[in-house]
C-alpha cells in the first residue's frame, strides 16, 4: 500500500513541476519583455522611454535574474515559489501570495457549500430516477438535467440574481465575504452541477441493481429498504472520484459566478487582475488553482486505497479500467 | 436492461437534429433571412422591447438583436467547431500513438503529458492565456486547442486499448502488416465512432465554456456580431435590458441543448462506449 502511495506523491510532484515548466514557458512566450510587462503594459505607462524608466527596467532585470541564462532563471524562479513567494501585484504592490492567501477562505466556502448542495441533490435525484428509472419521474428528472445543463452559468446566475436581490429584495448585493450572502450563490452553483452526479448515481445503482447479490436479496423476500440501502453504499463508492474532481472544478469554475455575485474569492480576484493585466497575480492564480488540482486529485487516491482494498494489489492495472 | 431504459431515446436523437437543422438554416441564411443590418445603428430605437419590428429588441445603439444573433452564429459556432475539429486529430493521433505503443516510453510521456493538462482546470487555462497574450477569440480558441485534445486523447487510447485484445488486431499482426496499415485500417475505424459522440458532447460543452469566458470579458470584443461580445455587452445592461443577454442566450441553450440529445441519442445506439465511458 505505501509503495501504491509513494508513487502516486511522486506522480503529483512530477504533475506539478511539468505545471510550473508550462507556467513559466507561457510567461517567457507571452508578447513583450516580461520585465516591461511587470512594470505595466507599454503604452500605458507614461513614464515610458524616460531615463527613470530604463533605470527601473535595468534595476527589476537585475532583480529578478532576467539577465542570467534561461535555466538559471527558471531554478531561481521555482526556488522563490518553493518558499511561497509568489511576487508582487504590479497593480496593488502587495504580496500575491498573502493576497491569494486573503481570499481563498471565501472560494473553499463557496465550493464546498456548492458541492454539498450537489451531493444531495444528486444522491436524492439520482435515486429518484434509478427506483422509478422508466417512469414519468425519471423522466422528468432527465428532461431537467439535460436542460440544466445545456443553460450557460451566467444565465442561471443572473436570473437568480434578477429574482431574489432585485425581485424580492432577499439577498443583498455587496462585494462581502458573510455568511448571509452565501445561500444564493452556492445554491446556484450547486444547482448547475447537479445533473452530472444525478446522472452517475442513477447509473450506478442501475447497476447494481442489475447485479446478483440484488437478485438473491430479492429472492429471498429481503426487504425493499434494506436492499436499496445495500445497493446504494455500493453505488457510492465510485462517486467518490466524482465529487473529488468536481469539486476541483469548482475551485476553477467559480469564477463566473464569484464575478456575477461579486464574490470575493481568488477567481474574482485573478478576473480583475487579467483586465488590468497584472502578470504576477495571474500566474499566482493558476499556480495556486493547479496546487489544489493535484493535491484533490492525490487526496482521492489515498482515499480510494483506504477505501478499496483491491487497489493496493493492483494498482496500475486498476488504473487501467477506470481510464 | 440498459437498452430497454432508455427506449426514449430515439426521441432525443430525432428532436436534436430537427432543433440543429432549424438552427443552422437560420444562421447559415442569416444574410437572406435577418430582418435588418446586423451592424446597422439607429438612435431613435435604442434598449427597445421585443416587439413585432424587432423579435428579439435592439441593443443599446438601437442594432436588431435578432439579426446579430444569427449573423453572430456564423462566427461562434464555425470557430468552435474549427478549434473541436483540431482538438480532436490531435487527440486521435495523440491517442492512437500511446494505444499503439502501450508501455513504451512514449506512451508514458504523452501520459504524463495528458495528467498535468488534467491539473489544469479549463477555465484556469483560457484565463492564463488571456491574461498574458490577450483576450480576443483567436487567443480563447487557441486555450480550447491545447486543452480539449486531452479527452479525445484518453478515449482514443482506451478504445485501441480493447481493440488491441481482438483476434482482427493478432490477425493483422501475424500477417505482418505494418503499424501504421493496423492503426489505420484496424484502429481508427474502432475509434471513430465512440470519439465521435465524445464530441458531439464536447462541442456543448465548449460552446457553453466560451460564452462564459466571453461573459466575463475574455473573448471576441464588441462591436462584432458575435455571441460572446453580445453577451459580454448584454451583461452590462442586464438590469436595464435583460432582453439583450436573453437573446444570444437563448440561441446557446438551443444549440448546446441540441448537441447534448444528439449525443444522447447516439451514445445510447454505440455499445462499444457504454463500457468505455469516461
Amino acid at each position: 500500500m505505501h509503495t501504491v502511495l509513494l508513487r502516486k506523491l511522486l506522480e503529483a510532484l512530477l504533475t506539478l513541476f511539468f505545471a510550473t515548466l508550462i507556467i513559466f514557458a507561457l510567461i517567457r512566450l507571452a508578447p513583450g519583455d516580461p520585465v516591461r510587462l511587470m512594470l505595466g503594459h507599454p503604452g500605458e505607462i507614461a513614464a515610458q522611454g524616460t531615463s527613470a524608466y530604463d533605470e527601473k527596467v535595468a534595476e527589476l532585470r537585475a532583480e529578478l535574474g532576467l539577465d542570467r541564462n534561461i535555466a538559471v532563471q527558471y531554478v531561481t524562479w521555482l526556488g522563490r515559489l518553493a518558499q511561497g513567494d509568489l511576487g508582487t501585484s504590479i497593480f496593488t504592490g502587495k504580496q500575491v501570495g498573502s493576497e491569494i492567501a486573503a481570499r481563498l477562505p471565501a472560494t473553499v466556502t463557496l465550493s464546498l457549500s456548492a458541492l454539498l448542495v450537489q451531493i444531495a441533490l444528486g444522491l436524492i435525484f439520482g435515486m429518484v430516477a434509478a427506483l422509478r428509472s422508466g417512469k414519468l419521474a425519471d423522466q422528468l428528472i432527465r428532461v431537467a438535467c439535460v436542460a440544466l445543463a445545456s443553460t450557460p452559468a451566467f444565465v442561471v446566475g443572473l436570473v437568480a440574481l434578477a429574482l431574489f436581490a432585485v425581485k424580492y429584495g432577499v439577498y443583498e448585493i455587496s462585494s462581502d465575504f458573510s455568511a448571509a450572502r452565501l445561500w444564493l450563490p452556492a445554491l446556484t452553483l450547486g444547482v448547475l452541477g447537479a445533473p452530472q452526479l444525478v446522472r452517475i448515481m442513477r447509473a450506478n445503482l442501475l447497476t447494481e441493481f442489475g447485479k446478483i447479490y440484488v437478485s438473491s436479496a430479492q429472492s429471498r423476500g429481503l426487504d425493499r429498504k434494506r436492499v436499496v440501502r445495500h445497493a446504494a453504499r455500493n453505488a457510492l463508492i465510485p462517486l467518490v472520484t466524482m465529487v473529488a474532481l468536481s469539486f476541483a472544478g469548482l475551485i476553477g469554475g467559480a469564477v463566473v459566478i464569484e464575478s456575477i455575485f461579486s464574490w470575493p474569492g481568488i477567481g474574482k480576484y485573478a478576473l480583475d487582475s487579467i483586465l488590468v493585466k497584472d502578470y504576477p497575480v495571474i500566474q499566482g492564480y493558476a499556480l495556486v488553482a493547479v496546487l489544489m488540482v493535484v493535491l484533490i486529485h492525490f487526496l482521492v487516491d489515498v482515499v480510494y486505497s483506504a477505501l478499496d482494498p483491491r487497489i493496493h494489489h493492483k494498482g496500475e492495472a486498476g488504473r487501467e479500467e477506470k481510464a | 436492461m440498459k437498452r430497454r431504459l432508455n427506449s426514449k431515446n430515439p426521441a432525443s436523437l430525432i428532436i436534436g437534429l430537427v432543433v440543429l437543422a432549424i438552427l443552422a438554416i437560420a444562421i447559415l441564411g442569416a444574410p437572406l433571412l435577418a430582418p435588418y443590418d446586423p451592424v446597422a445603428q439607429n438612435a431613435a430605437e435604442r434598449l427597445e422591447k421585443p416587439s413585432e419590428k424587432h423579435w428579439l429588441g435592439t441593443d443599446r445603439f438601437g442594432r436588431d438583436i435578432l439579426s446579430r444573433t444569427l449573423h453572430g452564429g456564423q462566427t461562434t459556432l464555425l470557430s468552435s467547431l474549427l478549434a473541436l475539429c483540431a482538438a480532436l486529430a490531435i487527440g486521435l493521433l495523440v491517442g492512437m500513438a500511446a494505444g499503439m505503443f502501450h508501455g513504451s516510453a512514449l506512451d508514458h510521456i504523452l501520459m504524463r503529458i495528458i495528467d498535468v493538462l488534467l491539473a489544469f482546470p479549463f477555465m484556469v487555462f483560457a484565463m492564463v492565456i488571456a491574461g498574458l497574450f490577450g483576450t480576443g477569440l483567436v487567443h480563447l480558441l487557441l486555450a480550447v486547442v491545447s486543452v480539449w485534445w486531452v479527452s479525445f486523447a484518453r478515449l482514443t487510447r482506451s478504445v485501441v486499448l480493447h481493440a488491441k485484445n481482438e483476434t482482427s488486431y493478432a490477425a493483422a499482426k501475424v500477417l505482418g502488416a505494418s503499424n501504421l496499415a493496423i492503426m489505420r485500417k484496424e484502429l481508427l475505424p474502432k475509434a471513430i465512432s465512440p470519439v465521435l459522440i465524445l464530441a458531439t458532447f464536447e462541442l456543448g460543452t465548449l460552446i457553453l465554456s466560451i460564452a462564459a469566458l466571453s461573459f466575463l470579458g475574455l473573448g471576441a470584443q464588441p462591436p462584432a456580431p458575435e455571441w460572446g461580445s453580445m453577451l459580454a455587452d448584454g451583461r452590462a445592461h442586464f438590469f436595464q435590458a435583460p432582453h439583450i443577454l436573453i437573446g444570444p442566450a437563448a440561441f446557446i441553450v438551443a444549440t448546446v441543448l441540441a448537441f447534448n440529445l444528439i449525443g444522447e441519442g447516439l451514445r445510447d445506439r454505440l455499445d462499444p462506449y457504454e463500457k468505455l465511458e469516461l
